[in-house]
């Protein structure tokens, strides 16, 4: 039966013992809370002694994040004037320079499919059994799974969030943290420089060298995705001509013989660090 | 009459409202300081506790805070209705204490018609209203001036038609002689459970408290009839708002509650400065566990529609009251009470 006034007096019993219950408000500068492991503070840009900020807008932090909750714009090291606005936030973060800068292969959409890669599910749930779940086991996990895909594929991360109930961010910040390859490798990438001043100062020669060297001709890759070759006119300045780049790094002036030499210590060092990876991906691919 | 006691008489009534006017500020204090403890308790913080020991002196540093603003005239503001209207609200508000029995031999001016005078004086408190809305040439301050209007002087009629029961019961209109009527008979709230219900209803929303305060809408209209005000004009609104809930809280267990009587029969061998100290105590006890059940119902729940605001007095209270009236004088004459 409804009695009337009977919901005010209900109401009036929640408010009243609300009185008397433990407060929530935090007395701040007497106590202060403890924060979870993972929280940063305040996000600020560090200046440099000159008053110029750190910040190169390289577009790291905001390739990382999980969330895509960072944006910026301002003058990268090169000093091109970064813009920034609602569409051309999601521009300079697919841009490939911007996937070079943040350690990521040079061209991830290129491979857009093995992103949403089907998994070996019963692999992975006995290799996380096998750790028994445990959440301190995540980057042996993580190293385990690169090894047999090459990188961590996000269907992956998300079993692994599923499984050993960790928050998908925390998962994906762990696996950000370095050492992992949150994309497909797709190798190096060796742009020659062809404007004037490099031409002239040798930069055909340079071109063919290296082109002979990969077995590929400018504009392609490697059958294994390893290496690419690729001609621009804006690589460097005049004044280190001829000039190359190789993925963020730029080079020059060279000679065929010292370009020669930086590519044969990329493949040694690739073939040094990641060899069963390569491996692994060479035999997917073919 | 002799000049001696006509210097008496003129003496006293000077000290009195005095007093009185010295006790008004305190009250508004007191009352705003309890809505900001209560309401923070019952959203579970603790609420202002940085001034003086628990934050005692949050309310009186606002008060404070309030005559350091600048006051503001609208340019095209009536200045003379403009300043008049807080006062007049305001001195609504402490007139109607005159009359309010604080205890034995602790009443301002004890005269026969008293119960009449209140309301009487509580209603001028409209007009303030009204001339503060037309006085700041804004058409919302007027809007909002009109809403308070309709909404006090409906409600008025219920809240006066509800207190007639107890007086037709007690036979008189003295605040006093109510009181002791209580003494002798119980408290009137065993005798007019109704016309308590109605009085609490209605006292609400004459004092613009929550549920009814669609007057002062804080989240949704800007501040009613208060829109243009600032500085201390605005404050004596706003204390007269709150000392308006400490009127009617007192004015309530004086006419329901036994006003300073003891919840225990009131000993006898108690009298002069005592009895008048027991009183007090006593009045204010209870007077402010109904403020502060008023805040805590601030607290609990939403405010109700204009329409439902208006339905409310016109459709259930006003026929309550009138039934309650009617079956009450009927009984006296029956039963020749």
């Amino acid at each position: 039966m409804r009695i009337p006034g009977f919901g005010i007096l209900k109401g009036l019993r929640q408010t009243g013992r609300n009185y008397w219950a433990p407060k929530v408000t935090l007395q701040y500068p007497e106590s202060r809370p403890t924060m979870p492991d993972r929280w940063r503070g305040r996000l600020d840009l560090i200046y440099d002694p000159f008053g110029e900020h750190k910040c190169e807008v390289c577009f790291q932090c905001a390739q990382v994040c999980p969330v895509e909750a960072i944006d910026m714009s301002g003058f990268d090291s090169e000093g091109r004037r970064i813009r920034y606005g609602m569409p051309e936030i999601y521009d300079e973060r697919r841009d490939p320079n911007a996937f070079r800068r943040a350690g990521l292969a040079a061209e991830p959409m290129r491979n857009a499919a093995r992103w949403d890669e089907a998994i070996d599910k019963p692999w992975l749930h006995g290799l996380i059994d096998g750790f028994g779940g445990r959440s301190e086991a995540l980057v042996a996990i993580f190293s385990a799974v690169q090894e047999r895909y090459g990188y961590l594929p996000e269907r992956a991360l998300h079993q692994v969030s599923d499984e050993m109930t960790i928050h998908w961010a925390q998962v994906f910040g762990a696996a950000g943290l370095g050492g992992f390859r949150l994309l497909p490798a797709e190798g190096h990438l060796v742009t020659v420089c062809d404007c004037a001043a490099c031409r002239f100062a040798g930069g055909d020669e340079l071109l063919t060298a290296l082109s002979a060297e990969l077995g590929i001709a400018p504009g392609d890759a490697t059958d294994d995705g390893a290496w690419s070759l690729e001609t621009s006119s804006e690589v460097a300045a005049g004044a280190i001509a001829p000039a190359i780049r190789i993925d963020t790094m730029v080079y020059g002036p060279l000679t065929v013989a010292q370009a020669r030499h930086l590519i044969d210590e990329r493949k040694r060092g690739d073939a040094r660090a990641s060899s069963p990876t390569r491996a692994v991906a060479g035999a997917r691919k073919s | 009459m002799d000049l001696g006691a006509l210097l008496l008489g003129v003496g006293r009534f000077l000290l009195s409202t005095t007093l009185i006017l010295l006790l008004t500020v305190p009250t508004a204090f007191v009352v705003i300081q309890m809505e900001l403890k209560i309401i923070a308790g019952s959203q579970l913080r603790y609420g202002p506790n940085r001034i003086g020991p628990w934050g005692m002196f949050q309310s009186t540093i606002h008060g404070f805070k309030v005559l350091a603003k600048e006051d503001h005239i609208p340019d095209q503001a009536d200045r003379a209705t403009f300043t008049l209207a807080p006062w007049m609200v305001y001195m609504a508000a402490a007139m109607s204490m005159l009359v309010i029995p604080f205890a034995p031999g602790a009443i301002a001016a004890d005269f026969n018609i008293g119960i009449v005078y209140f309301f009487a004086v509580l209603g001028l408190s409209v007009v303030g209203l009204l001339i503060a809305g037309w006085a700041s040439y804004n058409k919302y301050s007027l809007l909002g001036g009109l809403r308070s209007a309709a909404q006090m002087v409906s409600y008025e009629i219920p809240l006066t038609l509800s207190v007639v029961g107890a007086v037709v019961l007690a036979g008189t209109l003295n605040f006093r002689e109510l009181i002791e009527w209580q003494r002798a008979h119980g408290w009137m709230l065993l005798w007019q459970p109704v016309g308590l219900g109605i009085f609490y209803i209605a006292s609400l929303a004459e004092i613009n408290r929550t549920p009814f305060d669609m007057v002062e809408a804080d989240s949704e209209l800007v501040a009613g009839p208060f829109t243009e005000y600032s500085g201390m004009r605005f404050g004596f609104f706003f204390f007269a708002e709150y000392l308006a809930l400490f009127i009617m809280s007192g004015v309530m267990i004086s006419l329901f509650f036994g006003g300073w009587l003891a919840p225990w029969p009131f000993p006898a061998e108690l009298g002069g400065f005592l009895g008048t100290v027991y009183g007090v105590f006593w009045f204010f006890i209870k007077t402010y566990i109904f403020v502060a059940v008023a805040v805590l119902l601030r607290a609990t729940l939403v405010r109700v529609r204009v329409d439902q605001l208006m339905g409310a007095a016109w459709k259930v209270l006003l026929p309550l009251a009138m039934i309650n009236l009617l079956v009450t004088a009927a009984a006296v004459v029956v039963f020749n009470l």
